[in-house]
């Protein structure tokens, strides 16, 4: 909660205007009550007109005075509320996009996604209320049983002992809400995601027949978050009830001992109405405090939650010699180890090897081997456990990731498309390409003619996820966001899977025709036949290294994968 | 590129708000969801009046405290009778203490009648989105609807909450209220109800202009929360491509125009109870004031003032939880109305009246001139005729985008078939039900996708029953139990949907693992060994041998190595079959399969 009041500062000016308008309500309604016992005991009780007059256009006049302030308010308030959010959304979403992909991975994104869009909200709410009424409802309890001294201290005295205690019981109510809504914020998280996999599996869902499993999952999350929403909302409305049996039994007290005080001299009946009416405000601010205690065990949850992304460290404290990387991408691997948070083997161990500018380099072995892995430590998306990556000799973990990952491109396994236009996905690549350039790229991936068939052509919308896409399209759109980056180093991570023979032979070429160090994770051979090099892989290390023909001549695994897909080949 | 990029995201803006905000929600829509909202509170409703008819007792409760303070009040000031001071202050007590319980009661219930509303919506909801069509998944951004079945369930859930108490209460005690005023002063009570208008007039003017900015705050918050999934599920591209300055410029615009619709939204609504505090101070002003003169000229005690005073405060008081509220309910309404939407949205084809369900099939298939398009304007599929024996296995080849997985999609029955007829066992499926014809396919798809709990639990979704060992031996069979002791907790290792800790080949062995649990009579393999290495992929082809024995399979596969055993294979091309026939009999042919065929040996004998 600290860090995002922190957020306040930049708005401290309407803040502080938003609060100093809310106390002038405060101040107004604190001395409502005593103009009216002046009006009950030196106007009416001595018959005085010209008293009730005068005094009923001063309060008039400071209801008048309220309600200007009031109004103005809610501009600051809103101004304060709209702008903390805002600037919380800003960081967060700058924040996370520096986070490492390990970390997003364990954040969640679903997570993450609420965390940006409904705690923000929260937060939102929480904080304009603040401005308004959250300090209001305190102050005014306090300011009620000040000013009611000032009235008559004797009858005062039984506020001064029933409002503490009422401030104790709420406080308590407060600090077990704030745990159980605490609970019940993870089990919607939980319930959320069950939607979400519905959402993204449903294809899975559906074939194999297993709504009714869904249902009774979903039925089991969501009975369960009900009944610790139950559990906590029953314990909110706890309040209420009691704060009033106490504010009225204290006022059942004013009177009876205001009866006594006025027998022996001690009060007069203005000032007994004037406490009453304090004590019935008083209520009506403990009345508020459920709904505030509500809102801020919310916020303050929602708080941490946002508090836990922010603080998480980015991927790499800027380097302060970060160099701008040479083109020449030479690449070096020694002795580089990786291993997945939390996994008990390497994923990767004790590679080394050297690749020379401009070499294809082909990494093959079997699933989970590393392939995939070894390809994402290049550009650092994941950091090394231990060993050195060197690029023209210099350690990437000394470059400025963004600086490194210029002059890269790589294309994922799984395709990757955003909402907007087959040009500006192509031109993700390099946003400055121009049309030029994207249609060169595409015709490079082998899409050109595709793209050119549609009826937008280059200006095609492309739904969220690429529904209106085939695998091997979504591919050759990710191929050519590639190529337009003309980057000096490509990775290729199994990136040519979803098409047809023929277009992966016309991929592969015009991949051969540039000048870049291109490292290819496959699985055929046929698309590493003619790398410089092809780094054999078996559970993470790196068995054998060199040319198809040499390994083909010395390595017997090697030999066996190709008579296999040979033989696959020619069998019939 | 800047300008340009701005004018196309105006474009998907206006297809996402078509999404959003299909209609403007009027008065009638509104009373319609309210009411469909009742519909599910209806389950409880005994409890409902309970918590109702508690209402009713703790508002004539709230209405006789005041009044009896009042009578104190007058006591004291015509000198002090202890006796009859002593009983009011007794009754006083008593119905204090009545009051605190009823009102606990009330919300009690209320709680509970509110939660299960919600809890069945919820339900009802994710039971209907599970018979949706996939065309709906397809067509929908996933972000959007996530938003509508979080956000939008979760604001009507706090809304029922406070909500309806608050307005139950409000109106009892307004009604009340007015009417005991009257019996006090009808004079004093018509200076009070001066406000009336006022609040009237007052609310209209607010309510016009914040409707307009929930409703673009809406808008605005809809566009921007699609933009979050999307880059987030994203990331990795986001930072491979360092279009990291990208995204959150193009967030920022969206984060500013959230920003400055909520802004108004939020300040308009803000006037809501500051209006009704200084009209609150209002009544208050003209109660003291003219109560005063009226007290002076005897018209009225002083404890007439003291239970005015008191009483207007209960006067406003619903109104103003009303006003307080009133921005919630509204957008809570909204919500409703958009996840009413979702529950509106037809169900996939229903079966057939005539469908019956058959126990087993034996895998014989035939397409009858069938035609399918996604689009009314593109054909997806042409005209397709082909016949399948019991046991044998299809495969279908040719480019992307040929048809080839619509072709096994209308199989499933995820779609319906536009033109021509699908026979199962000389069935017409249109006379087969969806869930007894899916329970005998088991199907391993391109896009594996895993759930985010533990590998056992992801293999058993395809048989429930299954036992541990069960689950251990086919995993085996699938090649996929020596990874699987390889991860740190073994078979019990929790997998997470963004699969980060696995491969995707591995991915794909679980996946096939689990359809060999599955036991089918039919199989669907959609490119499933795309992404897995040799070596693996034989002794997979070796255990899916098995598995396919017997069984009708349809492969889909770009390598034609895997598809060389087939009994038949299907070339495809822009949704028409042009060739068919076994490996041997398209390569005479010297075709489409034979040339595709020779390009890809080439490149392996090169």
């Amino acid at each position: 909660m600290k860090k995002i009041l922190g957020y306040i500062i930049t708005y401290k000016f309407s803040a502080f205007i938003a609060l100093l308008l809310m106390f002038i309500e405060l101040v107004v309604e604190l001395v409502q009550p005593i103009v009216m016992a002046t009006i009950i005991d030196e106007g009416i009780v001595n018959g005085d007109m010209r008293t009730i007059i005068t005094w009923g256009s001063v309060l008039l006049a400071l209801t008048i005075v309220a309600f200007i302030a009031g109004i103005s308010s809610s501009f600051f308030a809103a101004n304060v509320s709209q702008g903390i959010g805002h600037d919380v959304r800003r960081d967060l979403f700058e924040h996370i996009q520096f986070l490492s992909t390990q970390k997003i991975q364990k954040f969640s994104t679903s997570s993450l996604s609420t965390r940006m869009t409904n705690d923000v909200t929260q937060i939102q709410g929480f904080i304009f209320m603040a401005m308004r009424i959250m300090l209001r409802a305190p102050l005014f309890v306090v300011g009620g049983v000040v000013m009611a001294f000032t009235v008559n201290v004797n009858l005062a005295l039984i506020l001064l002992v029933a409002v503490p205690i009422l401030f104790i019981i709420m406080f308590w109510i407060m600090i077990q809400g704030v745990k159980l809504f605490q609970r019940v914020q993870k089990k919607l998280d939980s319930l959320n995601s069950i939607f979400r996999e519905n959402l993204l599996g449903i294809r899975l869902i559906k074939s194999y027949n297993r709504s009714e499993h869904e249902n009774q999952r979903f039925n089991a999350s969501n009975m369960s978050l009900m009944d610790d929403n139950k559990q906590a909302l029953r314990l909110m409305e706890i309040t209420m009830p009691v704060v009033m049996l106490g504010m009225n039994i204290a006022m059942v007290l004013i009177i009876w001992f205001g009866s006594i005080e006025i027998s022996v001299g001690g009060a007069q009946t203005g000032e007994i109405v004037a406490i009453i009416n304090y004590a019935t405000r008083i209520m009506g601010s403990f009345g508020v405090f459920s709904f505030l205690i509500m809102n801020y065990s919310r916020g303050k949850a929602s708080a941490s939650r946002i508090s836990e992304v922010l603080a998480s460290p980015v991927e790499e404290a800027k380097n302060s010699e970060s160099k701008v990387m040479s083109n020449q991408s030479e690449i070096q691997f020694d002795q580089v180890n990786y291993r997945y948070p939390g996994s008990r083997v390497n994923a990767l161990s004790d590679l080394s090897f050297r690749v020379k500018v401009g070499d294809t380099i082909g990494i093959m072995g079997e699933t989970g081997s590393g392939k995939s892995t070894l390809l994402k430590l290049i550009p650092r998306l994941y950091p090394v456990t231990s060993g050195r990556i060197l690029v023209d000799g210099v350690p990437i973990d000394t470059l400025d990731s963004q600086a490194l990952r210029k002059e890269m491109a790589m294309v994922p396994q799984e395709s990757q498309l955003f909402s907007g236009t087959v040009f500006e996905n192509i031109a993700w690549g390099n946003n400055n390409a121009s049309l030029q350039e994207i249609i060169q790229a595409a015709t490079d991936a082998n899409l050109h003619p595709y793209i050119m068939s549609l009826p937008n052509q280059y200006e095609t919308i492309i739904g969220q996820r690429g529904v209106n896409f085939s695998g091997g399209q979504k591919q050759r759109i990710n191929l050519a966001r590639a190529f337009v980056r003309n980057p000096s180093i490509l990775l290729l991570d199994d990136s040519t899977s979803a098409l047809d023979a023929k277009t992966e032979a016309s991929v592969l070429n015009s991949i051969k025709s540039k000048s870049c160090t291109t490292f290819i994770v496959s699985e055929k051979i046929s698309s590493v036949i003619e790398a410089d090099k092809i780094l054999l892989l078996d559970h993470g290390k790196l068995i054998d290294q060199g040319s198809h023909d040499y390994l083909l001549k010395t390595n017997t695994v090697y030999k066996e994968i190709f008579k296999s897909q040979q033989q696959q080949g020619s069998e019939l | 590129m800047m300008v340009r990029s701005n004018k196309n995201n105006q474009n998907t803006d206006s297809s996402d708000r078509q999404h959003l905000q299909p209609k403007r929600p009027s008065l009638d829509k509104i009373g319609s969801t309210l009411k469909r909202i009742w519909q599910y509170m209806a389950e409880d409703k005994i409890l409902f009046y309970f918590a109702i008819g508690f209402v009713l007792i703790s508002s004539a409760l709230s209405l006789l405290g005041p009044y009896l303070l009042g009578v104190a009040v007058d006591l004291l000031v015509s000198g002090v009778n202890q006796s009859a001071l002593l009983t009011i202050v007794y009754t006083l007590v008593f119905i204090f203490i009545s009051h605190s319980i009823v009102l606990w009661f009330q919300n009690y219930w209320m709680i509970t009648v509110s939660q299960n509303t919600v809890f069945t919506m919820r339900n009802h909801l994710f039971s209907h989105l599970q018979k949706l069509s996939l065309v709906f998944f397809q067509t929908r951004s996933s972000g959007e609807l996530m938003s509508r079945l979080t956000n939008d369930m979760e604001n009507i859930s706090r809304t029922l909450n406070s909500s309806v108490i608050q307005l139950a209460t409000g109106f009892l005690t307004l009604i009340g209220t007015v009417g005991v005023m009257l019996w006090l002063s009808p004079l004093l009570t018509l200076f009070t109800l001066l406000i009336v208008p006022l609040l009237i007039w007052g609310m209209n003017w607010i309510t016009n202009r914040t409707g307009r900015y929930f409703k673009e705050q809406q808008k605005n918050l809809g566009d921007m929360n699609g933009y979050i999934e999307e880059t987030l599920s994203g990331h990795q591209m986001v930072k491979l491509f360092s279009q990291e300055e990208r995204v959150i410029n193009e967030f920022n615009e969206k984060n500013l125009r959230v920003r400055h619709s909520g802004y108004w939204a939020q300040v308009y609504s803000g006037f809501i109870p500051k209006v009704m505090n200084s009209l609150n101070n209002l009544s208050f002003t003209i109660i003291v004031g003219v109560g005063g003169v009226f007290a002076l000229n005897g018209m009225i005690s002083i404890g007439v003032i003291v239970t005015f005073s008191a009483y207007a405060r209960q006067f406003t008081r619903p109104l103003n939880d009303l006003a307080n509220q009133f921005n919630v309910i509204l957008s809570a309404v909204a919500g409703a109305e958009r996840v009413f939407d979702i529950i509106d949205e037809p169900e996939e084809e229903k079966d057939d009246t005539s469908a019956k369900s058959i126990p087993s099939i034996k895998g014989e298939v035939e397409f009858r001139s069938v035609s399918f398009s996604y689009q009314s304007d593109v054909a997806t599929l042409k005209n397709i005729n082909f016949h399948v024996n019991k046991g044998e296995t299809i495969a279908l080849v040719g480019p992307t985008g040929a048809g080839k997985t619509t072709i096994i999609s209308l199989l499933s029955k995820f779609y319906e078939v536009e033109r021509g007829q699908i026979f199962i066992d000389n069935h017409d499926i249109t006379e087969i039900t969806q869930s007894s014809l899916r329970r005998q396919i088991g199907v391993v798809l391109q896009d594996s996708f895993l759930f985010n709990t533990t590998v056992t639990e992801n293999i058993r979704y395809g048989r429930l029953d299954a036992s541990d060992e069960e689950i251990v031996r086919v995993a085996k069979e699938a090649n996929a139990h020596s990874f699987i002791t390889d991860l740190p907790n073994g078979y019990d290792t929790v997998l997470n949907a963004d699969g980060g800790q696995i491969s995707h080949g591995q991915r794909q062995l679980i996946s096939i693992a689990r359809a060999m649990l599955a036991n089918p009579a039919m199989l669907i393999l959609d490119e499933a060994t795309s992404s897995i290495d040799t070596i693996t992929e034989i002794k997979i082809n070796d255990a899916l041998k098995k598995l396919m024995h017997g069984r009708t399979s349809f492969i889909i596969a770009h390598r034609l190595n895997t598809v060389q055993r087939a009994d038949k294979i299907l070339v495809l091309e822009q949704g028409e079959i042009v060739e068919q026939g076994n490996h041997s009999q398209l390569l005479n042919k010297s075709g489409h399969y034979a040339a595709l065929y020779h390009s890809q040996l080439g490149r392996t004998m090169n």
